[in-house]
């Protein structure tokens, strides 16, 4: 795979906000945000649900228009989706009337001829280890096993960016520590920008150059912490979980914040006011 | 007989032509929809041999009236399912095939069809009962060479036999293209999709 040109900045975003317009009137997603990401970089962002860390991810891979500000990548401005910004989602969305070949060799129908194709896409099945499954159904296969099509679907496009939109999320632990592997691997190879959405404080602690926190909604750049580790590393040893907690520890405010909002009061009840001592006033007074 | 199942064959295949095709379009653009969109489900409850009157006068009594008979039967509930069908797909599909590059006519033909053609195939089964049924009503009524006819002749001469043996037959075609066609498909998208 060939190192994707080298520009200065290759994502920039300058004072972007987005606000959805709903049933209820207009929502503010995310609050103005400025980021610059450099070539090659690995940027995880986090933060709490609806936070507008996966709208900023959409508007990056072109998917939506930010209502103010500007999106570029390599100092061209992102009007639409393009095949050299490739999103992985949450569900792996692989076509289930394809098989796993097929599904991996998508984006190339069209741009090569069928053998160049097919080459490319078993050299990438191999890489993420499911060379055996050329020509299995999607439905065959288990999720942690579909997050591997996924990203062998985005690499066969070669994107200059690759967008990760919390994509090992409904994987079980030791599946997303193999696949955290795989991905560091894959990524010092091909040295990609890599920008992903996640939950997990551990997750980005482990993987990402810069881990970006995020505030509740209206979503904005809270801070930012630059992961100074080397790789590889260990999801279990020391250097992560200082940063993991410290991070954590940001992120548990903005936290807070939105459950007080969505659960209201019911999250100040302590648990000793639900308790009662059994017995004594069941009510019938026998 | 023969001349029966080349009269459904062509009237169904314009059929599904013509009901894939305006099922997508209305699917595409908000205008049809709410203009057309609304009057096909109004449309497809009329019984497919009310349109017989109306398709002798235009075409006068040849196998045009027939076919269109045929055609206005099936095509509504196969544009109704395809619709259904696309409305009914995912979108991660849709926005996962157009962050690696395909658009338009693309989208179309290698996303959103094959994304929607269960639904698709399960409207085209409709289609194929309706339009069976619209072709036997319109070979009673106005009759020329087909099944249609030999029932009509089989009640003429009294001749039960006949009326009941053709009945047989026209429930054995259909039945036939039913397992033959329908059947396969079914199990092939079984196959692929895992439900």
């Amino acid at each position: 795979m060939t190192n994707p040109n080298s520009s200065d900045q290759r994502v920039s975003i300058k004072g972007v906000t987005k606000t959805f317009q709903t049933a209820n009137g207009p929502v503010l997603a995310l609050k103005e945000t400025s980021l610059q990401i450099r070539s090659g970089e690995f940027v995880c962002l986090v933060g709490p649900s609806g936070c507008g860390k996966t709208t900023l991810l959409n508007m990056i891979a072109g998917l939506e228009q930010p209502s103010t500000g500007q999106i570029e990548q390599d100092g061209q401005l992102i009007t639409g989706p393009s095949s050299s910004r490739v999103v992985i989602f949450q569900e792996a969305a692989l076509f289930p009337w394809l098989n796993v070949i097929q599904n991996v060799e998508f984006g190339l129908v069209g741009r090569m001829d069928a053998k160049k194709r097919r080459e490319i896409s078993k050299t990438l099945l191999h890489l993420v280890h499911l060379g055996k499954f050329e020509k299995s159904f999607v439905h065959q296969l288990s999720g942690g096993m579909k997050s591997r099509v996924a990203i062998a679907r985005a690499l066969a496009l070669n994107p200059s960016i690759l967008l990760m939109d919390e994509p090992f999320a409904a994987l079980d632990a030791q599946t997303r520590d193999l696949l955290h592997e795989e991905i560091q691997d894959i990524w010092s190879a091909s040295k990609q920008t890599i920008i992903f959405v996640t939950h997990n404080v551990r997750e980005a602690v482990r993987l990402g150059d810069r881990v970006l926190i995020f505030t509740s909604r209206p979503g904005q750049i809270k801070k930012e912490f630059k992961i100074e580790l080397e790789r590889p590393r260990d999801i279990n040893s020391e250097g992560v979980f200082t940063y993991a907690k410290k991070i954590q520890q940001e992120l548990r405010e903005e936290i807070e914040k939105v459950l007080k909002e969505e659960v209201d009061d019911e999250w100040t009840l302590k648990k000793a006011d639900l308790l009662r001592p059994a017995g004594l006033d069941l009510g019938s007074g026998i | 007989m023969v001349a029966s199942i080349q009269r459904i064959i062509i009237g169904y295949i314009v059929s599904v032509l013509l009901g894939v095709s305006l099922g997508l379009l209305i699917g595409r653009f908000k205008l049809l929809d709410e203009t057309v969109g609304s009057l096909m489900l109004g449309l497809q409850v009329l019984p497919s041999i009310c349109w017989l009157p109306l398709a002798i006068l235009w075409f006068g009594l040849s196998e045009q009236a027939i076919q269109f008979v045929v055609v206005m039967g099936a095509f509504l509930s196969i544009a109704i399912a395809t619709d259904s069908g696309i409305r009914n797909i995912s979108p991660i599909y849709v926005r996962s095939a157009k962050t690696m590059g395909i658009t338009g006519f693309s989208l179309y033909r290698r996303v959103i069809l094959p994304a929607a053609l269960p639904s698709i195939i399960t409207g085209m089964k409709l289609g194929w009962s309706f339009a069976w049924r619209s072709l036997m009503a319109g070979e009673l009524l106005f009759v020329s060479s087909g099944l249609g006819q030999l029932l009509q002749v089989g009640r003429e001469l009294h001749d039960i036999a006949q009326v009941v043996a053709v009945m047989f037959m026209i429930v054995a075609i259909g039945l036939v293209f039913d397992r033959l066609i329908f059947s396969e498909l079914e199990k092939r998208i079984r196959l692929k999709w895992g439900v």
